[in-house]
């Protein structure tokens, strides 16, 4: 039994993540509408959508990617305050995966991994490189460490985006349609290392639209539109009794093929 | 089930590979590429003999004044008799060894980063090359470090251009960067500064920065405090050349996708961390063709400091035309010596950075 397993079951009522009335415009466009979501350690979101609806963003507010304009956010008991250091405290306990990878191509498989760990956590290089192997080998690509990104496949980079996150050990894992831009036969490689990673207690959202993932591992799915939640329930509710129209009419157009 | 076998691998079409088919694809593919490729090929023949004839076959190489000049081709000897001007200037025949040492340096810094493992090249090639014009101009002054002082006024020759262009653009380099990072900046004040700065120097002609250096710069200063003109053409040079490295690496900037800033960022490395970490790296790649053009012409530009009476190897070859030994018309033997020592460095320039540009380029997939 893992570590975090263990620590989950101590104290599974702690809300990491506390959003209340956020909002957030871009310039005269209203994004984000009263959102309101807390998080508690451990749980599993998927959060899902039409394009332009708002989810993307939102997930992007609690790494501060994006500012917000109105209301309050707290992560891991860090209110999101307009400060560098406050911001950079609350990055280190959060992790982030990318559509597109976002790896660093001038920098080897290894030293993509070992950057955060050696100049934010200011880790020895030995230790770093140690960390960095345990979670290429967690994610099943030891033999690529010292290849360039340029030389791996989709969801290999995908695999190693998801390591260098893990390597900061955060609390909190948020990923931003990670499948979205693999070939189909990569999809299962990286959906296979988030269901592990889930079964691990790690807390996770994740924007996405495989629904086999959702109903697999999510606590909790979360269905939004124009820039509001709609609605968020259990993937059994979720799925099967839809609350309202426009989750009916969403899940009936990508559940068609 | 049926079993696949490859099929062997077989020899290509004589026709299709070869010199005569190379021929045929490249010099006669058509009719009106073959009248071109002959007309071409007409023109070279009737020129090219008396050039090479002019250039080498009937020159004279040895000898000491013009009288040894005989023959009816260029005259070398010209060049070798200036040979130490064009090179030295003025420099003192006993101190030469100082502009040696230095010239020697320059190629040490160069070859750093090739030459050194990995683990040193930050920590003793980077301060090399940038304590590199300071050291220099303490080795060819001399005064700091107890040997004989040569004033600036004997500095010269083509040793002057490379010394200028280099340390010029050794101190450009990180301020250029700065200002470009300035410019992108979310702050009014210093981007405003930055903006101004490198639209200046980018949009005013650099012989007018050089006549500003030169003669308007020292009316601003209080009597007595003389700056000598050399080290204000530096500065001039450097804040010229800052100008358009920064254009450069804004470009750079630009072509970095958004997200290796929110990468860096949401691994939680600071700004400067980020910067130079994962950004710097990767603007260098993208704007190394720039930054050669760039270094380039800075360097081509030295030439123009003949104007306000610097003598690099410009004004030292107007020097010796005008010589009254050497009256018999060499012009075109000095600006083909002063255009081959050019053409040279600026070629030998490309060829490192296409070296650089490979040794950078980690998209290769195999």
């Amino acid at each position: 039994m893992s570590n975090e397993q263990q620590k989950q079951s101590m104290s599974t009522d702690e809300d990491v993540i506390v959003i209340q009335d956020l909002n957030k415009w871009y310039g005269n466009f209203h994004v984000l509408k009263d959102i309101n979501l807390t998080v508690k350690k451990g749980e599993r979101i998927v959060v899902c959508g039409p394009s332009g609806s708002g989810k993307s963003t939102m997930i992007r507010c609690i790494n501060r990617l994006e500012e917000f304009q109105r209301g309050s956010l707290v992560v891991n008991g860090v209110e999101m305050v307009e400060d560098v250091k406050n911001i950079e405290a609350i990055r280190k306990e959060v992790g982030m995966v990318f559509q597109h990878f976002n790896l660093f191509p001038h920098l080897s498989i290894l030293e993509n991994l070992t950057l955060g760990p050696i100049w934010v956590q200011k880790k020895p290089k030995e230790e770093a490189e140690a960390i960095a192997m345990k979670y290429l080998e967690r994610v099943k690509i030891p033999d690529q460490a010292n290849k360039f990104p340029g030389q791996l496949s989709g969801g290999q980079q995908q695999r190693v985006a998801i390591a260098r996150s893990l390597c900061m050990s955060p609390q909190i894992m948020l990923f931003d349609e990670p499948t979205s831009a693999l070939d189909p036969e990569m999809i299962k490689e990286v959906l296979d290392v988030m269901v592990e990673l889930a079964h691990e207690g790690m807390t996770m959202i994740c924007v996405t639209h495989e629904m086999g993932f959702a109903k697999k591992v999510a606590d909790r799915v979360i269905f939004m539109d124009g820039g509001e939640i709609v609605e968020q329930n259990t993937p059994h509710e979720f799925f099967d009794s839809p609350e309202t129209d426009r989750l009916q009419l969403f899940l009936s157009q990508i559940l068609q093929h | 089930m049926r079993e696949f076998k490859p099929l062997p691998a077989q020899p290509a079409p004589l026709d299709t590979v070869g010199p005569i088919r190379w021929m045929k694809n490249n010099l006669f593919p058509s009719t009106m590429n073959s009248i071109v490729t002959i007309l071409i090929a007409t023109f070279l023949i009737s020129v090219l003999p008396g050039v090479i004839d002019w250039l080498f076959i009937s020159a004279d190489w040895t000898g000491t004044s013009q009288d040894e000049c005989s023959k009816e081709g260029a005259c070398w000897v010209f060049v070798s008799a200036w040979m130490q001007q064009f090179i030295y200037g003025s420099y003192p025949d006993s101190e030469l060894w100082r502009i040696n040492i230095s010239v020697l340096l320059l190629i040490a810094v160069i070859a750093a980063p090739y030459r050194l493992p990995t683990n040193l090249r930050n920590k003793v090639g980077l301060p090399l090359f940038l304590l590199f014009p300071f050291i220099c101009l303490t080795i060819l002054d001399g005064r700091l470090i107890g040997l004989s002082y040569v004033n600036t006024d004997f500095w010269g020759g083509f040793s002057l251009n490379v010394f200028l262009a280099s340390a010029s653009i050794i101190i450009a380099f990180p301020l250029s960067f700065l200002w470009a990072l300035g410019r992108r900046s979310d702050m009014p004040f210093i981007k405003s500064v930055c903006v101004i700065l490198i639209e200046f120097f980018r949009g005013v002609p650099v012989l007018a920065l050089f006549f500003m250096g030169s003669v308007m710069l020292p009316l601003f200063f209080p009597e007595g405090v003389n700056i000598d003109k050399l080290l204000r053409v530096w500065i001039v040079l450097i804040l010229f050349m800052s100008g358009y490295m920064a254009e450069v690496f804004r470009g750079g900037f630009q072509a970095i996708p958004e997200g290796q800033y929110e990468a860096a960022d949401s691994l939680g490395l600071s700004y400067w961390q980020k910067t130079l970490l994962v950004i710097f790296p990767q603007v260098i790649k993208v704007s190394m063709p720039n930054i050669l053009a760039t270094f380039v012409m800075l360097f081509k530009n030295t030439t123009f400091l003949l104007i306000i009476g610097i003598f690099e190897i410009l004004s030292t070859t107007q020097t010796a035309l005008s010589n009254s030994n050497w009256l018999g018309g060499h012009a075109s033997e000095g600006y083909i010596f002063v255009a081959a020592v050019f053409w040279v460095c600026c070629f030998s320039m490309s060829m490192i950075s296409n070296s650089i540009e490979r040794k950078l380029d980690t998209s290769h997939k195999n």
